[in-house]
This record gives C-alpha cells, structure tokens and sequence, in this order.
C-alpha cells in the first residue's frame, strides 16, 4: 500500500437532490480537518431538473486543480450513470443511489470500477426512522463517502450539529443517525481504498470567490453595495447582504444596472467607499456610468464576474472574454482594471481596489469569472492587517480663504477632494467638460478660446492619472513565475492561472520545463518592464477561457508586442492542468509534423 | 441615537442670496426654469438650511444646469440618472438636504424606470421635475407629457402617442408627496417647495415651467389662463382616491387645471429601515474591520 495522499471526487445528480449539501458536508469534514480542498460546480441556469455535478479535489496542500478523472464518485439521479461512469478513473470507486438507478446501468458501461448501491428507503425503514425526508440521502452518501476517503466522522458529525442545531435537537438527531448508516454500511460492505487524506489540523476558510470578493471589500472600507443580481456576480450581493446590520453597511438591491452604477457614483460623491458588482450583460448598462465617475472623478469600484457572452450568453459557464468590455467608455478616460487569480487573491485585490479607486479618484473594475467566483476552495487565512486603508486626497474641512477648486490642476493630476457637507467649498462634481470650478466648458462656451484651452488641460489632467498609476508602482507588470530559462512560458490572467500552476507541475513530472507569466493588472500596463518579461522569454503561449485571446490583444494594444501561440477554450467548462498539457502536445506534434513535411 | 433618523430642525431663515450661484443661467430668456431655481433658492433660505448642508443634484437637459447655478453642493450627472446618485449620495450622508431636479425628459422619459422605484422606496428626498412637454436641449422634439397631436421637429404631422400622466404615475406608485406647480406663481412654488423639503419621505414636484423658445402650446399664457389652486378649494391632500380623480384630467385646457399639493401621507421613510447603520452618517463611520470582527467573520467559513 502507498497510500495516496489526495484524492478526487465527484458527486452528481439533479438541481434540487441535494449535492451540494453533500459538496458542503465533505468540504467542510475536508477543511475542518485541515485539508485543502477545490471544489467546481458545473450547474445550469434552472432552479430544479437540470442535471448538476460538483467535482472536488482534496489534498494535504494548496489544491490548484479539479481534474479531470473522479476516484470516487456519488451519484443520485437516473441520468447520472450516462454522463459520469465513462469519466471515472480505471479502478474508482462508485456510489449510487439504489432507489433511482440499477448496478446493471452502471456495469453495462464499465467493468473496471467498484460500485455499490445505497438503498435509501429500506436502510432507514429497517433502522426505524421516521420523518425521513427523501432529500436526506445526500446525508447518507456523505457518510458512505466519509468512510470511504478514511476522514474522520466525529468532524462531519460536529458540522451537522453545527448546521442543523437551529432546527432542533431532533433534526441533528435525525441527521446524524442518516449519516452513520451511510458510515456504517460503507465500513461493512465495501474494499477500503489505499488513501490516507491527512490535514495539518489547522481548519481553513472554506468558502467561494464571490466570498472572498465580499469579504475583501468589506475588510477594505466598503460602506455602501448597490447591485442587480445577476449571475456569477449575485453571490457578492447576498454575502455582503448577511453583514449588513453586524458592520452597519449599506446594501441595496436596486431596479437595474443603471441604478446600480449611479447609486454607487452618488454614495461616492457623498465620500463612502461604494462598489457595485454585475457580469457583463450588466457591465454594459454601466458603461456610461464608469465614464461618469472618471468625469466627475469619483472613486467606485465595479466587479465584473465574467461568463459566456454575448447577450444573455451562457449564464453560468466559465468565459474570460470582457476584456474589451472593461476598457469601453465613449471618449478617453483613465481606470483601472485588475484580475485576482485565487480566494486570497480575490480578496486582497478587492480591499486593493477600493484603495486606489480613492488614491486616483477613478472607476475600478475588478474582473472575476465564473470559475473563480462560484467555485469553492480552502484558504490557510486571510490577514486583515495586511489592509491599509488609504483615502488619497480627501479633506473634511476647508479653511482657505480662496474659492475651493474642484479640479484644480495639481502636478500629479489628481485634486484635492473635500467632501460634501464641509462648510465653505461648495461645488458641484460635473460629467461635462469643465474648468477648475466643475464649471461648465461644454454649453455656451464651448468652442471660445479659453474653454479649449480648458479642455485641453482638464482631460491631459485626468489622463496625467495614468502615467501617474505607473509611476507610483501602483499599476504593476505580471509576475513571472518558476524557472526563468524554461523553453515554454505560459502567459495567463484570471483564474485560468491556477489551472496553468498544475499543467506546469504536470509536465515537470514527465521532465518537461515551463514557467508562467501572470498578469493581474490588466490595465494599464507598465509598458518597459512588461516589454521586458515579455523578450526575456523563450516560447511563450497564452492560456486563455476564450476564442479570440482577449489578454493577447490588450498585451499588444499596451505594449506592441505580439503572443502567436495559444491555448484557448470556449465549451464553457474551466481549464484542468490535463486539458492543457493535451493541448500543448498537440501544437508540438504539428509542430513537428510541419518540419517533416 | 436620535428618535428620528430624519431631524428636522426649525432654523431662523436666512438670505437667498447666500444661494446665489457664481455663474449666470444659460437658460433662454423667459424660460420657467429661473422661477424653479429662484424659487429654490428662496425656499432653501427661508427654511434656513445653510448652503453646505444642501445637495442638488440632476441629470441631463437645460433645466439639469441648474446645479450649476446654485451655490451648494451638487452633482450633475447623467441622462436619466439623477434619482440614483441622489439616492444614493443620500443614505451616504443623510442629514444633508438633497434635491433632485430635472427635466421630463429626464425624468419622465429616460430615467423613468428610477422615478417608480423612487417613488415607492421613499428615501428622504425632494424631486422637481421641469415639465415643459418638450425636449429643448436638443431643440423641441416630443416629450412624454407633449399632448396628443403636438407638432414637434419628430413628430411634423402631430405627436401619435397619448402623454403620459406623472401625477398618476407617481400616485399610483405609492408615492408620499404629490404637488404639481406652475413657475408663474412662484408664492405657491415657495410653499409647496418647502412643504417638500420639509416632508420626511420621497417627494415629487411636477413643475410646469414653459419653454420660451420650443414650445408654443403649452406656454406661460396658457398656465396662467388654466390653472387654479386646489389646497385653496379645501382638497384633502391625506384623501388619495379625490387625488387620484383631480390628478386624472388631462391638463389640455379643456377645462381648469389643479395645481398644489395633491397628495401627502408620512408612512415611514426608508431611511427608518436602516436606523442602527444611520445612527451616524454612514461618510462618518470609521473604516474597516477591527482585528476580533476580522476574526468572527473568518470564523463562519470555518
């Protein structure tokens, strides 16, 4: 026996059975034990009947993978056979709900795994349960799978009480007694598999992006979250919702986009820190309003989860092809745009981007995906010290005997903010053009000499902000990853870089060197230093969710440099480390084939 | 704590002048619009809110200038988009006083979808909304209260569209404060703009302030011709259903048309839902997330 020290499972059946109670009770037996753990959903955009799987990976160490082949798999809906039995690894295991599926569907299709079936019904019938509800299954199957990985049940019987302690002792009761025939029956019928899952005992964060997202702008200052729902980003809205009355924040679901965007433009203006948060069907009804906030030069900060597109698209599959949507505005105006690549990342950059939001008195857009906004994985910790609250240049009194100067022209291009309600510098924040006051450029005097020159100045002022961003370092070059003198560099952004980090340790196993050259800034983009990762490298290939390698073209928009290599993937289902060490196969093959021709 | 999220202080009135903003109007002369800011201007000073404690904020049209010419604080924004940054700006900093104004373009047109949530969601603002039943700005075509028939620069054989009627719509919507005012009685515009101000809730003013240049029907004349004041003829503005059946002519000049308060009730403000979070101005909370919350809150995902 070796016993492996990680393991990959999935669990299956239809929206509305349950699994991601059982997703639930497994990660948090996983994390609670102090095992790392990354959890995908694949689901549809249906409440109940469509058919949902959530597939985990867990191990002693960071998990940057999913994978592609299960080791252990539940499953508990007729259809369930079909799509997963032909995916399970040579040798795995399978437990099947015995109610709604025969052996005989799953032995037609592969005589290479174990399986066995749970009878629900006659299991709780024969140890006398009553008030069984048909959805607790999902609680038995954990208990078959607790015992199956060799996890520790007292930790699984802990979160039950834990989870079901608010609807009464006879419900953990119930619950518990579910789970152990579960436990049990596996103990007595089944081959143990050669596993030894061990944790450091320290319980990690188990949580989703859009958590982490949350959490993060709340940690960084955030008082005020207006939002449509809309998926992948809906899970910022109700995280940031459940703190609404603990950490005194404003949270407003509002009619639309539109309202949206300029609730959050207002409460900026007012002087709270105020962030909104949509996917991209969305972003566009907040295009206007970015441009907006860069006129008016009010700090906000937008989360663009990213999914299929365009139009309604693919609603709750994984696309990273929003790029040029992050960009868009009518006329010239300066932003950042930024792209955490995990949970710790998500959350820092969140607090990050409400920072420079106000340091800048600029629109922030923080893109996401699908991937790493739904999914769910472990953390070791969040450090909440390591967020400084920054709030550039704002003032809450005004004792000059001069007219206070709205957008007065400074050196680095960003002005001296005094918040409304200060006695004695009253103006008004403007989305025309203007001079120094926030008076108007645009009516009357538009054309006349010296509103030209006002324009002239007043837009190289607020376009001064980003050779500004650059030179304060706060706009930062990707980070180069692993061995320099590798011949292969993977170029990503967004969550495709965890994916990446496990085709790297993939291929270096079959001895194979390649680094990873990452960016999270995506604008701007410090030209020099990114030109000069850029040259150092031997091959490089993007790996991007996408047809048409959005980051490609914003690195060659930004820095005239040109990727021709790529690895792309549009189907809707995230990269695995496996997809692209195939894919990376096939270009050398043809590679080769081309030279032999 | 303060009982009420919503303190309304009685303060000696001071000059209206103090509101006079350093630029001069750009509007047309005559246009209605001068009353409205004059008007504001005066219920502003007679209510003696100081200048800073004042928000004015638009969208987008001749009369979404106005912030420019006021001297408070303000914001003008976008096409439509007044009600929200209000909104928003307001639960931000909720002792200040803030004023939406507009056009019916603006408000009636393209932000209309805010303007019925406003409505019904009574956050603590005042909204003015210019009417002159046509679009100025970009040189008269059809608004949504332009009559039936109205020959505009987009509609040369007549306007096909009925109008639409904002003192219904906004009845209709649950609203806590319906007036509808004429510039060229600007005793009545003082009152009830104060009256506005002074309501704890979201209150809407329909003002008919007539285009001097783009609108030939619907003109000074014909407000003063027309018009008449319902809270002089003892209208019970608590009684929404005699609201409902005044707001219902259509103001054509087919027969009298009633301006004045036409409906008020105090149910709650949305600001009383958050009073704990309101207990201060959310732009005074301190920032952040003390190390033992960072704790509690890292714990519930464990």
């Amino acid at each position: 026996m070796t016993n492996k020290n990680n393991v990959i499972v999935r669990i299956a059946g239809a929206a509305g059975d349950g699994i991601q109670s059982t997703g639930e009770l497994l990660g948090k037996t996983c994390s609670r034990m102090g095992l790392h753990v990354l959890a995908y959903n694949s689901f549809q955009s249906a409440i109940r009947g469509g058919h949902v799987w959530l597939q985990m990976a867990i191990g002693p160490d960071k998990q940057y993978d999913h994978g592609e082949q299960p080791e252990v798999v539940l499953l508990f809906n007729k259809t369930s056979p079909a799509v997963h039995v032909p995916d399970v690894k040579q040798g795995g295991t399978i437990f099947y709900n015995a109610g709604s599926i025969k052996k005989e569907e799953i032995e037609s299709l592969r005589s290479d795994v174990n399986c066995y079936g749970l009878d629900f019904k006659a299991m709780v019938d024969t140890a006398g349960l009553t008030n069984v509800n048909s959805v607790m299954i999902n609680v038995m199957l954990a208990g078959a799978m607790v015992q199956t990985l060799n996890l520790d049940p007292k930790v699984t019987l802990e979160f039950i009480k834990h989870k079901f302690l608010k609807k009464g002792n006879e419900v953990v009761e119930l619950n518990n007694a579910i789970f152990n025939l579960g436990f049990e029956w596996t103990k007595a019928n089944t081959k143990p598999l050669d596993l030894k899952l061990k944790g450091d005992n320290n319980p990690k964060l188990f949580m989703s992006g859009n958590d982490a997202i949350g959490m993060g702008l709340v940690a960084g200052g955030l008082k005020f979250y207006a939002a449509y729902p809309m998926s992948p980003a809906t899970g910022i809205l109700h995280y940031v919702s459940t703190l609404a009355q603990s950490e005194k924040l404003i949270v407003k679901q509002v009619e639309d986009e539109l309202a949206a965007i300029n609730y959050v433009v207002g409460a900026g203006n007012a002087g709270v820190r105020a962030a909104t948060g949509t996917a991209g069907g969305g972003f566009c009804l907040m295009v206007e309003g970015q441009g907006l906030a860069a006129m008016a030069e009010v700090p906000v900060v937008t989360v663009l989860v990213q999914r299929g597109g365009p139009s309604t698209g693919v609603p709750t599959k994984v696309e990273q092809a929003d790029i040029n949507l992050a960009m868009s505005g009518n006329g010239e105006f300066p932003k950042f745009v930024l792209a955490p690549k995990d949970l710790e990342d998500c959350f820092y950059q969140s607090a990050r981007a409400l920072n420079i939001a106000e340091k800048y008195q600029v629109p922030v857009i923080l893109m996401s995906d699908f991937f790493l906004s739904e999914h769910f994985g472990t953390v070791d910790d969040l450090d909440f010290s390591k967020i400084k609250i920054e709030r550039g240049k704002l003032m809450t009194s005004w004792n000059s005997s001069e007219k206070y100067k709205r957008y007065a022209y400074t050196e680095d291009g960003v002005s001296p903010r005094v918040r409304p309600g200060t006695p004695g510098a009253m103006h008004t924040v403007v989305s025309d053009e203007h001079n120094e006051y926030g008076h108007l450029m645009s009516d009357v005097e538009a054309g006349l000499p010296h509103a030209r020159e006002a324009r002239v100045k007043m837009h190289a002022k607020r376009m001064r902000k980003v050779q500004l961003m650059i030179e304060n370092g706060d706009a930062k070059p990707p980070v180069l990853e692993g061995d320099a003198n590798a011949k292969t560099t993977f170029v990503t952004w967004g969550s495709t870089y965890a994916y990446v980090k496990s085709a790297i340790s993939l291929l270096e196993k079959e001895g194979t060197k390649a680094n990873h050259l990452h960016f999270t800034d995506i604008y701007p983009i410090p030209r020099n230093e990114t030109l000069a990762l850029l040259k150092k490298c031997n091959r490089l290939i993007s790996v991007e969710a996408n047809m048409c390698n959005a980051l490609c073209r914003q690195i060659l928009t930004e820095t005239g440099f040109e990727i021709t290599e790529h690895i792309n993937r549009w189907d809707g289902e995230p990269f695995t480390g496996e997809y692209i060490v195939k894919e990376l196969k096939k270009k050398s093959i043809a590679e080769k084939q081309l030279v032999n021709a | 704590m303060t009982a009420n999220i919503i303190d309304r202080k009685e303060r000696p009135a001071i000059d209206p002048k103090a509101f006079k903003g350093e630029i001069h109007p750009d509007w047309c002369p005559g246009c209605g619009d001068f009353g409205v800011l004059n008007c504001l201007q005066r219920a502003l000073a007679e209510l003696g809110i100081p200048q800073h404690e004042v928000a004015v904020i638009s969208g987008i049209g001749c009369s979404s200038n106005l912030p420019g010419f006021i001297n408070t604080y303000g914001m003008h924004t976008l096409h439509g988009r007044s009600l929200p940054n209000a909104q928003g700006f307001k639960l931000s900093h909720h002792d200040m006083t803030v004023v939406a104004v507009g056009g019916d373009g603006d408000g009636y047109g393209i932000g209309v979808g805010h303007l019925i949530h406003a409505l019904r969601r009574n956050i603590d603002l005042t909204y003015i909304v210019m009417n002159n039943s046509i679009y100025g700005l970009t040189t008269g075509q059809t608004s949504p209260t332009s009559a039936l028939g109205m020959k505009t620069k987009s509609t040369p054989f007549g306007n096909p569209e009925a109008p639409l009627n904002p003192l219904t719509l906004a009845l209709g919507s649950g609203a806590s404060f319906v007036a509808r005012v004429f510039t060229g009685n600007p005793k009545q515009v003082v009152e009830i703009y104060k009256a506005a101000i002074m309501h704890k809730g979201f209150a809407m003013i329909d003002t008919f302030s007539p285009c001097v240049t783009f609108n030939k029907v619907n003109t000074a004349q014909f407000y003063k011709d027309n018009t008449y004041d319902l809270n002089a003829k003892g209208h019970d503005t608590s009684n929404l259903e005699s609201a409902f059946t005044i707001a219902m002519k259509i103001p054509d000049g087919t027969e009298p048309i009633a301006t004045g308060i036409f409906y008020q009730n105090e149910r709650s403000c949305y600001e009383e839902s958050e009073k704990e979070t309101l207990s201060i101005p959310v732009v005074d909370h301190e920032l952040g997330i003390s190390q033992q919350r960072a704790k509690e809150l890292k714990a519930r995902f464990k």
